[in-house]
């Protein structure tokens, strides 16, 4: 009778810990990849980026880079990205899920929630209009996109957004949009492109390219724009209605951003950052 | 959906209505301003939006030509994201999709052949096809872009 009791309870705890070991797999897998994320910001000839829930700034290019303070909050979240206005704003914003939004006007020293308004703190993508410093955009996962147009004061629902998780939302000044501009949404699968007053989401160019990590367009010529992928770089010349890849000899980039000067800045998976000054063809690290 | 249609519209007209005979404002106008809408709708709309303002089929993807299908004015559609200086806009300007790869416009201009203040009505008669909170959204939108004045 004890050997059979014994063997039941054997037979239990194998059966709990196969359990919980495959309970863990799942919610491992459910995870989402931590990405770093790269900006430039303008107004302070600076580069940003996003790593490891840490931000840092650079002013030399990315030869050395300054931590920025962060809330105790983005401990308990995700951060995934940083954005500024593209005027002489001193504001910073950074988003993440279970993080929502907080801005800071003094260099990371203090830091504001703006989640007031937002359904919950799950943010996947956040970015402030090109020309209006005060109109935010974010993403909440499962929901849809919110608009501020107090500088994250207030929030209104928008769109629901593309089908797909968005990893990154980028407003342009492009040309053609019956509002102010567009908004590029890039998931893993695609990148989409809605104009600011949210009147549908449409694919972008066949993009045979696997996994779609970021997008970064020319500041003074929006339609010129470049797409990190699983498969390389890509650049488009038309707002994204089609995509060439480019032949460059860069590792794989999982970020990138483009300076006024036309410098492309990009990171790879482990946060290295590399330049390119001839459109992705070849790429120095930072010191070269 | 047609029965549906019939009531919303019932019950705008009869809002106005209503809203003239407590002394709030001029219902006649109101009413016979929407219907104008309507019948402007009907004669130079619908043909492409639909008679019930259904949109076009795939009205959401490009065709081959990179040219958009007219969408619903429903609420399945984008019309009330739109402020009234907007639409306004498109109805009398015309607008042309940038990824549009042929030479006519995405939507047609209408203001070679609608007043401004027929424009004005069409697209107060589109706001009868909204839920009310579309129609709170679009009234908020409206706000710091309403109509141009020379429509009223």
């Amino acid at each position: 009778m004890n050997k059979i009791t014994g063997r039941f309870w054997r037979a239990l705890s194998l059966t709990s810990w196969v359990m919980a070991s495959l309970s863990f797999v799942s919610m491992a897998g459910g995870a989402e990849e931590a990405l770093p994320s790269l900006s430039y910001d303008q107004t302070g000839e600076r580069l940003l980026k996003v790593q490891a829930n840490q931000l840092f700034e650079s002013t030399d290019g990315g030869a050395a880079w300054t931590m920025i303070p962060l809330p105790d909050e983005v401990a308990e979240g995700r951060l995934v990205t940083v954005s500024e206005p593209a005027t002489a704003e001193q504001a910073l914003y950074i988003a993440g899920p279970s993080i929502g939004v907080q801005r800071s006007t003094d260099h990371g020293e203090t830091w504001q929630e703006l989640n007031d308004g937002l359904p919950n703190q799950d943010v996947t993508a956040l970015d402030v209009h090109r020309h209006q410093p005060e109109t935010l955009y974010v993403v909440i996962a499962d929901d849809g996109l919110y608009q501020s147009e107090d500088a994250g004061t207030t929030w209104k629902k928008m769109d629901s957004g593309p089908a797909q998780p968005v990893r990154r939302l980028i407003h342009s000044d492009m040309e053609g949009s019956m509002q102010t501009g567009w908004l590029y949404a890039v998931s893993d699968d695609a990148v989409r492109l809605s104009m600011d007053c949210f009147c549908g989401w449409r694919p972008t160019g066949e993009l045979d390219a696997g996994r779609v990590y970021d997008l970064a367009y020319k500041l003074d010529d929006p339609e010129h724009v470049y797409v990190a992928t699983e498969q390389g770089l890509w650049r488009s010349d038309n707002g994204g209605q089609e995509w060439q890849q480019v032949k460059g000899d860069g590792p794989t980039f999982v970020t990138l951003t483009l300076a006024p000067q036309g410098t492309l800045y990009a990171l790879d998976r482990e946060g290295e950052l590399m330049r390119s000054e001839d459109q992705g063809q070849t790429w120095t690290p930072p010191d070269a | 959906m047609r029965k549906l249609w019939i009531l919303v519209t019932t019950w705008l007209l009869m809002s106005a209505a209503g809203q003239a005979m407590a002394g709030g404002g001029p219902s006649s106008r109101d009413t016979s301003r929407l219907e104008e809408g309507e019948r402007i709708y009907q004669q130079y709309c619908a043909s492409c939006h639909g008679s019930e303002g259904e949109g076009q089929p795939n009205w959401e993807h490009q065709n081959a030509q990179g040219e958009l299908p007219a969408p619903p004015h429903g609420p399945e559609g984008h019309t009330w994201k739109h402020s009234d200086a907007m639409l306004y806009r498109i109805i009398a300007e015309g607008w042309r999709d940038p990824w549009n790869k042929t030479e006519r416009l995405t939507m047609p201009a209408f203001e070679n052949v609608l007043t401004p203040a027929e424009i004005r009505s069409v697209v107060n008669y589109l706001k009868t096809l909204w839920t009310p909170e579309q129609r709170r959204h679009q009234a908020e939108e409206s706000e710091g872009a309403p109509f141009p004045s020379q429509s009223e």
